[in-house]
């Protein structure tokens, strides 16, 4: 297989024989750790015995608390206390205002393009607010499993655009985690039911959390999971029905109604319990004592069914939407698989059971079962199953565009489409001896630049001067495994790389990303600089021992003599630079052995293709080929 | 008879003869088969050098499967093969009675909605559209086979409009249906 995968025993660099990797569902309302131990998966509990940790981070005095102790100053101190952060994620100051209904933060004034909080502790953003709930995780995590991590899958909502997806792997660098991959959460909840094993057909996922909703419709192949459709509402869930809730109970109480945002934290909190209450009961009382604010009322299933029945009816709109996206009707769904603590509201399952005609599985509890799935694909991208069948295969879940003359937005890779996926685009320039062009990459469905969201603005420097319309401008749009977007520049007449300089729309600029690095990282400078020396040596050592197993099986076989001593030189540098103190150096001649073996990585795994594709050929290609003759 | 994915053309990545008529089937097997060995999954642990290559080569078998899937994109590769690069967004047809007739069609789709019964008129719209897509579809392959490029290329021309107007017709059933269920 790969060739970085092969190590002698004995001569691993990593202690462990089984790769320590966890699957993170980090949630809006509630966030997970889960880990496959002994070929089980178990969600990792805190010190008293809690799973689910509360997606809550308080600003406070004496520190910063995430979790069950954050929750408790969400009503005596809401402004330091950050809950539904994930609302925020990938957002720019316009959806701040426009969200502002529901929460009640202050926002600082700031140059950056992402929204910051402005708490006791100092200004923070989105992702360093999610960046302390995913510490807390991964020491739970390395605590509970006594050893480091190599790396996370971290599930997010089919739904998430470009920024969304970025802002999730920018909170994961800053809290030290490696991203094995971004999995969306539908998938991850249908890995969880093990709808991979022997299940062939079309299933709907239903993900109904706190504060997204996502409705996917994947087919299932002989262990290949195919996402056919992706739809939902990155603004409605659970949420919105305690929201709808304490609108009515603010109704009820008419003029005696003072607000405050302790009122409002509290009446939120009053119509959460209630909505729990009544999965089993028929009605319950509600008493709220608020400061100056005092009010008592009974609420029963049927009141509240009509309060929610219209955002229910939202998500089946959005389940029609991805039937059709999906080119299947309601009567190919053979199962719905149902996901997120909203789902155990009844109505939820009535009416969902109602549109698809057939069976719900519920029989994982809906609040662990995505980071079930996730734990399980993350031990498989550890390398721990190598010969796991399971692959997913995922889609783009929003077209990608370029902005047009007039305003006009030209798709360049429509949703749905299988990913990764690159497409190139040429430009010319339309003054002579232009050296740069801005592009301004957007995504959605609408045709409008103002209905799509803004992605970025590159900035392409560096164009050899030409009279206007002679230089090719090829712009690739590359779309890797999690979703996120890359693009590069070429200039084709004269193959000069064109610098592309990207300007986020709603994330944070890679020296921003720097910035907070460093500031997190609280060793002195020169314990900074022996820990990343200590870092490259590991890494020279790993790729010169995957090297030179990789040598040992078919280097005979696939190199010549000159490509065996071009490689055998750069090595040989290599580990002269691995014992120098030179962290620089190191890296550049990884960099340069790499370059050399370029080829020869290229032949290994295209050799492993052949070799895979003779072991299938044997029957179905032997009629194949007859029909290519006839 | 090593596969050499970015070498490949899209036919030869899935062991498909190059011809209109392919078999989907057997293409989605090939791309399956190859997407288990070549996904960024499969590296996820492994050097950023073997990562970038199978983002590549998986990026490379999933724009084949695109282009190969779609009957427009399809016929145009099939003339790329040729040496005949067209760009499809500047392609358009001069046959002046296909014209018009594509004229009255969409005159018609513009007031579909205040017509009687407006689902069973676009029902039976995307029927004709199916029918002459697919004359226009054999039209292309006796074509391409009799190596007639130029008329290869008209109809090529002339099934690009019926995409549109199949897509139309869809957007408004699907406009009408989203009106119906209030």
């Amino acid at each position: 297989m790969a060739l970085l995968q092969i190590a002698e025993p004995g001569q691993s660099t990593t202690p462990h024989q089984h790769r320590l990797a966890v699957g993170i569902d980090l949630g809006t309302t509630n966030s997970l750790v889960a880990t496959v131990r002994s070929g089980e998966v178990t969600t990792l509990a805190d010190a008293n015995g809690k799973h689910l940790l509360p997606s809550v981070v308080h600003y406070g005095e004496d520190g910063v608390q995430v979790g069950e102790e954050a929750l408790k100053y969400s009503v005596s101190d809401p402004y330091n206390t950050i809950v539904s952060v994930k609302r925020y994620m990938g957002r720019g100051h316009a959806d701040v205002q426009g969200d502002d209904a529901h929460h009640s933060y202050h926002f600082a004034d700031t140059d950056s393009t992402v929204p910051r909080f402005k708490t006791r502790r100092g200004e923070v953003s989105a992702i360093e607010v999610s960046a302390e709930i995913l510490k807390v995780l991964k020491q739970r995590a390395e605590e509970s499993l006594g050893g480091e991590l190599v790396g996370a899958v971290i599930t997010v909502p089919a739904y998430f655009d470009d920024a969304q997806r970025q802002a999730t792997k920018d909170a994961a660098r800053l809290a030290g985690l490696e991203v094995l991959r971004l999995l969306n959460e539908p998938t991850a909840a249908a890995v969880a039911y093990g709808l991979d094993t022997g299940n062939e057909g079309v299933i709907a996922v239903y993900d109904l959390g706190g504060g997204t909703f996502d409705i996917s419709i994947l087919r299932l192949n002989k262990g290949v999971f195919e996402v056919l459709a992706t739809g939902g509402n990155s603004s409605l869930g659970g949420d919105d029905f305690d929201y709808a809730i304490s609108q009515w109970i603010i109704e009820q109480a008419g003029e005696s109604y003072r607000e405050t945002p302790e009122s409002k934290r509290l009446i939120m909190q009053q119509a959460k319990a209630a909505k729990e209450q009544l999965a089993e009961a028929q009605s319950v009382d509600i008493t709220i004592d608020s400061g100056d604010f005092h009010w008592q009322g009974t609420l029963d299933r049927d009141t509240m069914e009509e309060l929610i029945r219209p955002l229910v009816q939202k998500t089946l709109m959005s389940c029609r939407r991805a039937l059709r996206d999906a080119g299947v009707d309601n009567e190919d769904i053979s199962e719905v698989v149902m996901v997120g603590g909203s789902t155990r509201t009844l109505l939820v399952r009535e009416m969902v059971a109602g549109f698809f005609d057939c069976e719900l599985l519920t029989g994982i509890d809906p609040d662990k079962v995505v980071a079930t799935g996730a734990a399980l694909q993350a031990d498989v991208l550890a390398g721990n199953k190598p010969d796991d069948e399971m692959l997913l295969l995922d889609v783009i879940p929003l077209s990608l565009g370029i902005e047009t003359m007039g305003g006009l937005v030209e798709k360049i890779i429509h949703r749905n489409t299988a990913i990764p996926v690159s497409r190139a685009q040429d430009f010319t320039t339309y003054k002579d001896g232009q050296t740069a062009m801005a592009i301004h990459v957007l995504q959605g469905e609408r045709e409008l630049v103002s209905d799509c969201r803004s992605l970025a603005r590159f900035e392409l420097r560096g164009i050899p001067p030409q009279v206007a319309g002679a230089a090719r401008i090829r712009v690739t749009f590359q779309v890797d495994a999690d979703g996120l977007l890359i693009v590069s520049a070429r200039e084709e007449n004269s193959g000069v790389e064109a610098s592309v300089d990207v300007k986020p729309s709603y994330g944070l600029s890679d020296s921003e990303v720097e910035t907070m690095l460093r500031d997190s990282i609280e060793h002195a400078e020169e314990d900074m600089h022996l820990r990343m020396l200590r870092e490259q040596q590991v890494e020279a050592d790993r790729v010169i021992e995957a090297l030179d197993s990789a040598l040992a099986v078919d280097g005979d076989e696939l190199l010549s003599e000159k490509e065996k001593t071009a490689i055998a030189a750069a090595r040989e540098e290599l580990l002269q630079a691995r014992d120098g103190n030179d962290t620089n150096v190191i890296e550049e001649k990884i960099k340069q052995l790499e370059a050399v073996c370029e080829d020869y990585v290229a032949r290994r795994m295209n050799s492993n293709i052949k070799s895979a594709m003779q072991g299938h050929s044997i029957e179905e290609y032997a009629s194949d080929s007859e029909a290519g003759d006839s | 008879m090593t596969k050499d994915i970015l070498a490949s053309n899209f036919f030869e990545l899935f062991d498909l003869p190059v011809a209109y008529d392919i078999d989907t089937g057997k293409m989605q097997q090939a791309y399956m088969a190859l997407q288990k060995q070549v996904h960024p999954d499969r590296f996820a642990s492994a050097s950023d050098q073997e990562k970038r290559i199978s983002m590549q080569q998986t990026s490379w078998i999933n724009e084949a499967q695109t282009t190969l899937k779609d009957p427009v994109q399809r016929a145009a590769y099939m003339l790329k093969l040729k040496g005949l690069d067209i760009n499809l967004h500047n392609e358009t047809t001069m046959d002046a009675a296909f014209l018009m007739q594509q004229l009255e069609m969409r005159e018609r789709l513009e007031n579909i909605k205040k017509e009687a019964d407006p689902l069973a008129a676009l029902d039976k719209m995307a029927k004709d559209v199916k029918q002459s897509s697919s004359e226009l579809m054999q039209g292309f392959a006796r074509a391409y086979e009799e190596d007639r490029l130029d008329d290869a290329r008209e109809y090529i021309r002339k099934l690009q409009f019926m995409q549109k107007a199949k897509n139309q017709i869809n957007n408004l059933i699907a406009d009408i249906e989203d009106e119906l269920m209030g």
